[in-house]
């Protein structure tokens, strides 16, 4: 018969599609994966899943088999023989009524018990964590340190977070998969999840995201979680309580890290960019003078924040640079300038904060205090770095799809209201801008 | 023989002698006025599938570009903005442009053929419902070439559908579209309601009924009851866009999970909606080719009645991560686990009519197949996101979109080409190509699997649904890539159905009554069927008129398989053809566009609409009868 | 209307099309109603500012006092006016149905008197939609319009919603007392007439739950 050649045929090719799949499978790392949980949230679900998943495989051999069975066993033959006409058999019926049945209890005891353990109030020495989702970026504020951070938070291995998720606009989800599943941020509701980040792991980065759709840059709205030593989150902390400081000189530039995995061409630009990244950071590496807020004390220069060094390679955005906007990487920035701009032609301080300084408590974009510590900027979309920062500044509409980030690069076109800025900043400008976030560790 | 697919009637019915094949087949007219005033449920059924599959292929060109877009990471073909029209239209196309109305078309067609009646019970309805659906239908779906695509996913979570949120008119076209969309729907519920209610033939009891018209019956049902619901939850919407409403307003305490619950009590019974036509189609093709009549028809009635019960039970497991408590967590993950129940008993009742069988693997049994096998793995990954815990690791991912489209493209869609492999003779008379429809039946399975089969992989690794982009060395690079394959397959494989059905409409094989050796009446007349189905009213004494029936069901039979003679020969009354309904639906629509275009035109169009309906309402039906 | 014809199509269950199709167009439209009510229950007392229904506020910014929206007794009154116009149909029907048999006395026929019936039944719909269109005039000129709070969106729409099927309803007795005037209503007429009175009871006993879950139950 004509099908059967045809399924003799094709069954190879099947065969080798699942097996290219499951070769590509192990030739890969995955850094977001479900079935590698590091926290005790995250092993309940493993335990259900697998449970699922072991009867799951059953009832697909079984049902399979069965089909695959009959459709080989019962083919037709002669045109001329006409079956036995049975209308059914009660008990056969009966049967596969009760197994699926029993084994949904097998599923659902576990399931309910594991609901009321995992959505029970946290303990009462929880590190409380209040998020908020904006369009397209996180909001983190820790209620017990007083401070208030953007798109990266650091937790304590071992000790309990309690996520209090708001939403500002619309609804958000929140998600690291590594650690636990998802909880939705919805205006007008307060939402919980907590768990506890295993101890004996690595001190690293987890990737967060974003898993409701939210409008034009919901793909874009991710974070990053930073596992740390309790001793490293004490450290953390009181460099995060502390007001707006410039920091040590940057370290080797994240850039090398990322140009690393591009290819080809990149090298050159790399070149170029490392001496430039150097001299930016060189107004900085003088005797650390704050331009404001108290005194930036050794201890606190020598506080804790991930190197970026040791930020694992997943964790690092990739997203290319947009070849509309062009900007000249070699231009030095003046961080002293840079903090003018920042609350006068800038007006940067219209939406963000530094703390410490009292002109610049704006709330409808990310706290900016500690921004040169951090890993990404948009939200997990591009490298913290000059090249894109300073692009960002510019025209962060072209950037990032929908942003309420204006664009200020004089000249500039803004695709929203599809019209060219008449004024705005110069280039000098900005890398004035650049070198002042950077050196604000 | 065995390489004919064309079979003699079984062997045990002796007394029944088939009428020879004609050679030439009689077609429905190439005149447009006829098409537009058409009441014959016939004509508007095959308006239906030709409408449904266009936009199926719409929905599937917007598929391809989500896929190219996602074959690679950090790739830009598309914009974000146009990547989120995109897929809100793929999933709003699939839904209600392609898949439903794909049922509608077998409802219109097979369900009076089936219940042995000449119409449904209000034939101009039945028209207007086409016209709304096909109107409706441009209205949503043109915005998008002008780049004002709705673009907030398929169910539209409030408030990002508000004014706030989102301010272009993108929206409007979606709420208001919607709006059209499910009157359509309304009415044909009714309709079919009372078609099937009212119209059997004599000796047709309930439980005699063919599966199909039993599941599409339990389908309207659901229409009727839960298409209300969406409608009063798009009407708040609509009247928050237009008229300042506070309820979709944060600021006003208004509360997004209002929307999320009113759309989901729509919104789950629309999924089996979707996948219970599918589910009665698979139920005539398997005895069929089996020779044998369905295993556990009582039971299999029973279990759609029964999924159509529980399916108003369990919406929201659709927001297991919303945070609505332990006890509504654990009540909504435990119902939806017993829905499991009824849906495995149908597929172990399928595998129970081949046992013991004579299967023959033809295009439309290999889709049924093809259904049976996918559709239980989409119902195994159903049964994990119906653990409430296990479910916050899956919901929103690419697990999610795995699973429903083994339910929707493993189901709904398998089981719909696997009716029209079998119906398309009995709508056209002619044959489709055999060879080509394996062809496709196995290009499409192969790469269905090659797409989405990947899916559970790259959720479960992470990856949230609906980024219109990914960063590189997130592991899920070779996932994407296949499934961006498989979706270019799939494309491949759809241009051998389409050869194949424009093919076979031309110069397909003549089918004749019965080209399957069929059992249920649709099979007992000429193919196409007479405008008036029936020469005279079958009496019915078993379930499978050709394969088990009585003196009775075989004289009428051999009657009803005569072709040629005409409605007048016969004395038969038959629907006026009108253009009224037509009229009517446009100016419904029209005056719906008028909320985005301007006030004047809801009063220009509402009167010309209401005229409409005063000359559908005050003319006659059909002539009066002698 | 279209003219009634004794219809000569075979039927399964010896009613007629339309009569099963209104019976699914009740249940549908009882969802759409419950889906109405539910969110007026659901938003009730959660409306951020007044006027509230049942309770006075008092606006912070002006000071302006606004009493309870709600007026009991004027619904109270305009509920037994929808619920004698039900009695109304009922007797609008039996009139057509018996239309043709003797009428003896004066009663028989006033009883028998299919336009007056018809009439009444749509006079005291129209008197309904007046009460209706008296308490969304005051509402809104006491401050609470569809726009105001949660309560005005809800309360409006839903209350609105049954009015524009009570219009509908008036629409169509008037529609029917027209032919009425024009040729006359037979028992021939009796099944329209029959599905014209099942949607008005329909919207009566609607307005009954209307009435006490938003008005009565506080």
């Amino acid at each position: 018969m004509i099908g059967y050649n045809r399924l003799r045929r094709f069954a190879p090719l099947g065969v080798a599609a699942v097996l290219a799949l499951a070769l590509a499978a192990c030739a890969q790392s995955y850094p977001n994966s479900t079935f590698t949980p590091h926290s005790d949230l995250g092993r309940s679900i493993d335990f259900l899943w697998n449970r699922l998943m072991f009867f799951g495989t059953i009832v697909f051999v079984l049902v399979e088999g069965a089909l695959i069975y009959v459709v080989i066993r019962y083919r037709r033959k002669s045109e001329d023989v006409t079956p036995p006409q049975t209308h059914g058999h009660v008990i056969l019926e009966i049967t596969w009524t009760l197994i699926p049945a029993a084994i949904l209890a097998f599923i659902a005891v576990p399931t309910v018990r594991t609901i009321f353990e995992t959505q029970a109030p946290a303990p009462a020495n929880s590190l409380v964590i209040n998020v908020y989702g904006h369009q397209w970026w996180w909001e983190f504020e820790y209620p017990e340190y007083k401070f208030t951070t953007a798109n990266e938070i650091y937790i304590p291995k071992g000790r309990t977070v309690d996520l209090v998720l708001h939403a500002k606009d619309v609804i958000h989800s929140f998600w690291v998969p590594q650690l636990a599943g998802k909880r939705d941020a919805i205006p007008n509701h307060t939402n919980h999840i907590w768990f506890t980040p295993d101890s004996n792991m690595a001190t690293t980065v987890w990737n967060g995201f974003c898993t409701e759709y939210c409008g034009d840059s919901h793909g874009e709205m991710h974070f990053r979680v930073v596992t740390v030593t309790p001793e490293q989150f004490a450290s953390w902390v009181t460099r995060q309580q502390a007001p707006g400081f410039f920091g040590p000189p940057a370290a080797p530039p994240p850039t090398a890290i990322a140009s690393a995995s591009a290819a080809g061409a990149a090298t050159t630009k790399s070149d170029s960019a490392a001496p430039a990244a150097a001299s930016t950071a060189a107004p900085a590496a003088a005797p650390v003078a704050p331009v404001y807020g108290p005194t930036a004390s050794p201890a606190l220069l020598a506080s804790y924040v991930l190197p970026h060094s040791e930020v694992p390679e997943y964790a690092i955005p990739h997203t290319p640079l947009p070849d509309a906007i062009k900007f000249d990487d070699k231009l030095t920035g003046d961080p002293a300038a840079g903090e003018k701009l920042f609350v006068g032609a800038g007006t940067c301080n219209a939406c963000h904060s530094v703390s410490g300084n009292p002109l610049a408590v704006g709330t409808i974009g990310p706290n900016l205090t500690h921004v040169g510590s951090r890993i990404t900027i948009a939200a997990g979309m591009y490298l913290n770095d000059k090249a894109h920062l300073s692009r960002w500044i510019k025209d962060a509409r072209i950037m990032k799809s929908g942003v309420l980030m204006p664009t200020l690069g004089k000249g500039q076109y803004d695709p929203q209201t599809k019209a060219t800025m008449p004024a705005g900043l110069s280039d000098q400008q900005i890398a004035d801008l650049v070198a002042y976030l950077q050196a604000l560790k | 023989m065995a390489t004919s697919v064309i079979e003699t009637i079984p062997a045990h019915l002796k007394p029944f002698v088939p009428s020879p094949i004609p050679t030439t087949v009689q077609t429905y007219g190439t005149s447009i006025w006829g098409w537009i005033t058409t009441t014959d449920h016939k004509k508007i059924g095959a308006l239906y599938l030709f409408t449904a599959l266009f936009f199926f292929l719409v929905g599937g060109i917007e598929a391809e570009i989500i896929r190219a877009q996602l074959g690679g990471p950090n790739r830009h073909l598309v914009s974000a903005e146009t990547y989120n029209q995109i897929f809100t239209m793929h999933g709003t196309t699939m839904i209600f442009l392609a898949i439903m109305p794909l049922s509608a078309a077998f409802f219109n067609f097979i369900i009076p053929l089936q219940i042995g009646a000449r119409d449904v019970a209000f034939p101009r309805l039945n028209a207007f419902s086409y016209w709304i659906y096909l109107l409706g239908g441009l209205f949503i779906s043109i915005p998008i070439l002008f780049g004002h695509g709705p673009n907030a996913g398929w169910f539209g979570y409030a408030p990002l559908t508000t004014k706030a949120y989102s301010p272009g008119i993108n929206i409007d076209f979606w709420v208001v579209g919607l709006q059209i969309l499910g009157i359509s729907s309304l009415a044909a519920g009714f309709n079919f309601i009372t078609t099937i209610i009212n119209l059997r033939a004599p000796g047709m009891s309930l439980m005699r009924m063919p599966v199909f018209t039993w599941m599409a019956f339990i389908v309207q049902f659901m229409i009727v009851l839960a298409f209300p619901v969406v409608t009063i939850a798009l009407f708040f919407l609509l009247l928050d866009r237009f008229f300042g409403t506070q309820f979709y307003e944060v600021a006003s305490g208004g509360d997004p999970l209002l929307w999320q619950h009113l759309f989901w009590i729509f919104g789950h019974p629309e999924v089996y909606i979707l996948v219970l036509p599918a589910f009665g189609l698979v139920s005539e093709v398997l005895p069929t080719f089996s020779k044998k009549p369905l295993f556990g028809y009582p039971v299999m009635i029973y279990s759609g009645i029964l999924i159509g019960f529980l399916g108003f039970g369990v919406w929201a497991h659709h927001m297991f991560a919303v945070g609505m408590g332990p006890i509504a967590d654990s009540v909504f993950g435990v119902t939806t686990m017993l829905i499991a129940i009824p849906t495995g008993v149908k597929i172990f009742n399928w595998i129970g009519t081949i046992a013991q069988g004579q299967f023959k693997a033809t295009s439309a049994s290999l889709f049924a197949i093809g259904l049976v096998s996918l559709f239980t793995i989409g119902g195994i990954s159903g049964v994990m996101h119906s653990s409430p815990p296990a479910d916050l690791q899956q919901t929103d991912s690419y697990f999610v979109v795995a699973h429903f489209h083994y339910v929707l493209f493993g189901g709904s869609i398998m089981g719909i080409f696997a009716g029209i492999y079998f119906y398309f003779p009995k709508m056209f008379g002619r044959m489709m190509d055999e060879k080509l429809g394996k062809t496709h039946f196995w290009l499409t399975f192969i790469a269905m699997n090659l797409t989405f089969f990947p899916m559970h992989f790259s959720g479960m690794l992470g990856m949230p649904r609906r980024i219109y982009t990914y960063d590189a060395g997130q592991g899920w690079e070779a996932f994407n890539q296949t499934s961006t394959w498989g979706a270019y397959l799939l494309f491949v494989a759809s241009l051998f159905f389409m050869y194949n059905f424009f093919k076979s409409l031309r110069s397909g094989r003549p089918a004749g009554p019965n080209p399957w050796g069929a059992g249920t009446l649709e099979w007992t007349i000429p193919s196409p069927p007479p405008p008036y189905n029936f020469a005279v009213l079958p009496n019915v004494t078993s379930r499978y008129p050709l394969w088990e029936g009585k003196q009775a069901d075989i004289e009428s039979a051999r009657i009803n398989q005569q072709s040629g003679r005409s409605a007048e020969e016969l004395g038969i009354v038959l629907p006026y053809n009108t253009i009224k309904p037509f009229l009517a639906a446009f100016f419904l629509v029209l005056m719906f566009s008028g909320l985005i275009v301007g006030h004047w035109l809801i009063f220009a169009s509402a009167a010309a609409m209401v005229l409409a309906f005063y000359g559908w309402l005050t003319s006659p039906l059909e002539p009066e009868h002698h | 209307m279209s003219t009634a014809t004794v219809s000569h199509h075979y039927s399964s269950t010896g009613l007629a099309n339309r009569k099963i199709a209104i019976w699914a167009f009740i249940g549908s439209e009882c969802m759409l109603f419950v889906s109405l009510i539910s969110t007026y229950l659901i938003y009730k007392d959660r409306s951020v500012v007044g006027p509230y229904p049942h309770t006075p506020w008092t606006d912070p910014s002006t000071g302006h006092v606004y009493h309870a929206i709600l007026n009991i007794p004027v619904t109270s009154a305009s509920t037994f006016i929808l619920l004698m116009s039900s009695l109304a149909m009922v007797l609008a029907l039996s009139a057509v149905e018996n239309k043709g048999k003797p009428q003896r006395n004066l009663g028989e026929r006033i009883l028998g008197n299919s336009k007056l019936w018809l009439f009444m039944t749509a006079l005291l719909g129209l008197g309904f939609l007046g009460c209706q269109a008296y308490e969304f005039t005051s509402f809104v000129n006491e401050g609470l319009t569809i726009k105001t709070n949660l309560f005005g969106s809800t309360f409006f729409t839903l209350t609105g919603f049954h009015g524009a099927h009570v219009t509908a309803g008036v629409i169509w007795i008037l529609s029917m007392l027209f032919i009425d005037m024009k040729r006359g209503l037979g028992p021939s007429d009796a099944l329209n007439v029959d599905i014209m009175a099942l949607y008005w009871h329909f919207v009566d006993v609607v307005w009954v739950a209307i009435f006490t879950l938003v008005y009565l139950i506080r």
